[in-house]
């Protein structure tokens, strides 16, 4: 257990640290926007404690906050798909008591349950993240590129990210 | 008080959901209440040190482009001073010497630190960047900040060692600007996307323009001196108003490649801010 927790750890740290030195510089095509820190939240046991979870979820998003000067926006962001991700996961795979406290990923859930619970989670967290950081309708079009694009390009890197790192604790 | 008890417990995790989502309504909307705090910005000692490691890195990528606007800067300036050394010969020879060396030669108005960009984002509607020189270097919010093309933004916040500056590339933050050799001013303002493009807005229909004129800072506040290059003049945009138009510009800086910028200091803030200030408490009914 401390050795998973020590990941897990070091998993936070890295995620955090490409998304606000890399990855919020990048914006492919002018629209996409690829986010990657929210795969520390999506990668959580289901068994884990919700109250730690949701905590885990407001302080990554606070702390990309507070190098991205965008206040709130993730914060709150990343609150909401921390709390949402329970009742994801059981609308896809079921009230299946086999996966109860499973962590989710591509090898444990199988390529289409996995897929859903990524997609939707990502595109809430881009949906919410890119309307408060705009909040007005007047950049409507912009905007839904934008979440559409990013929620497309960070599913694809967050799936690439679970392939690799789901190699990894099978061996 | 049992009921209560067992109440809080069963809903608790909602509850918490509750508090973190107001804390975080709370970040998103009292911007005033933590605006002047550097710990709430990317200017803080944390993301500042982090930002200035990783800098020690990227900081090298675009030297080369970097460089050669520096030669054309350069080769601008070494022509300016060559033109205005003829002008002083051909003046001196007009004015009788005694008088002209008897001016008192007024103190330089403005001063520069240098800073470099640490930290810097163009794909957001508010962009701002993050500086290596704060408060201990004597910037204060409100100094303009310009690289070598023009003007790239304004100081909001500093902590000790960095200072985080609004980008001209800020939805919510305007210039006083004008075409060159006009003295009406407009204001230039950025419409989110494109960050090499922007407008200016408000100019009354009698200025005249051309395609490709220079657009510089009025001069009208503290914070830059008159006549810094802000962007070129690409057309007229069509508006609603007939007394006024507006511009769509080519900005002078290339914002995606801020390396190493200058925070302009005015030697003369204080008294002009006081002048100001004694203005409004004088005058009746303020």
């Amino acid at each position: 257990m401390p050795q998973s927790i020590l990941r897990y750890a070091i998993l936070l740290v890295v995620l955090i640290l490409a998304q606000v030195l890399i990855c919020n510089h990048i914006m492919l095509f002018g629209v996409a926007m690829p986010i990657v820190f929210i795969y520390f939240l999506l990668t959580l046991p289901m068994s884990t404690n919700p109250k730690l979870v949701l905590t885990l979820g407001f302080l990554s998003g606070f702390l990309v906050d507070l190098f991205a000067d965008t206040p709130g926006v993730n914060a709150l962001s990343c609150t909401v798909i921390a709390g949402l991700r329970r009742p994801v996961f059981h609308l896809y795979s079921g009230n299946d008591e086999m996966l109860a406290g499973v962590i989710p990923s591509i090898s444990s859930l199988g390529f289409a349950i996995y897929a859903k619970y990524l997609v939707s989670l990502v595109f809430l967290y881009c949906l919410m993240s890119f309307s408060l950081e705009y909040f007005t309708f007047a950049y409507f079009g912009q905007m839904t590129g934008k979440v559409l694009a990013s929620t497309l390009l960070s599913s694809l890197l967050l799936a690439g990210i679970d392939g690799l790192t789901g190699v990894k604790h099978r061996a | 008080m049992r009921t209560l008890i067992d109440f809080l417990v069963k809903y608790s995790t909602s509850m918490l959901f509750m508090l973190y989502v107001l804390l975080s309504c709370i970040l998103l909307f009292s911007g005033n209440l933590y605006r002047e705090s550097v710990y709430m910005t990317s200017a803080n000692a944390v993301s500042s040190s982090v930002y200035g490691m990783a800098h020690g890195v990227t900081g090298y990528f675009n030297l080369r482009s970097i460089n050669e606007d520096l030669q054309l800067r350069n080769a601008a300036l070494e022509n300016e001073v060559l033109n205005l050394k003829d002008e002083v010969a051909r003046l001196k020879t007009l004015v009788p010497l005694d008088s002209a060396t008897d001016a008192r030669i007024p103190a330089a108005r403005f001063d520069f630190v240098m800073a470099t960009v640490i930290n810097n984002s163009v794909n957001r509607p508010r962009n701002f960047f993050t500086i290596n020189r704060g408060s201990t270097d004597g910037i204060a919010p409100g100094m303009g900040v310009v690289d070598q093309n023009g003007v790239v933004g304004i100081v909001n916040v500093t902590g000790r060692k960095s200072a985080r500056i609004i980008s001209v590339l800020n939805v919510t933050q305007r210039f006083s600007v004008k075409v060159k050799g006009t003295n009406n001013v407009g204001s230039l303002s950025w419409k989110e996307g494109n960050p090499a493009i922007a407008y200016v807005e408000e100019l009354p229909r009698h200025v005249k323009y051309h395609v490709g004129d220079t657009i510089v800072t009025s001069g009208y506040s503290t914070t830059f001196p008159e006549g810094i290059p802000v962007g070129y003049v690409m057309g007229q945009v069509n508006t609603a108003d007939n007394n006024f138009y507006t511009l769509k510009i080519r900005l002078a800086s290339d914002f995606s490649e801020l390396s190493t910028v200058r925070v302009i200091k005015d030697e003369f803030k204080t008294e002009m801010d006081s002048l100001n200030n004694f203005d409004e408490r004088t005058e009746p009914g303020k």
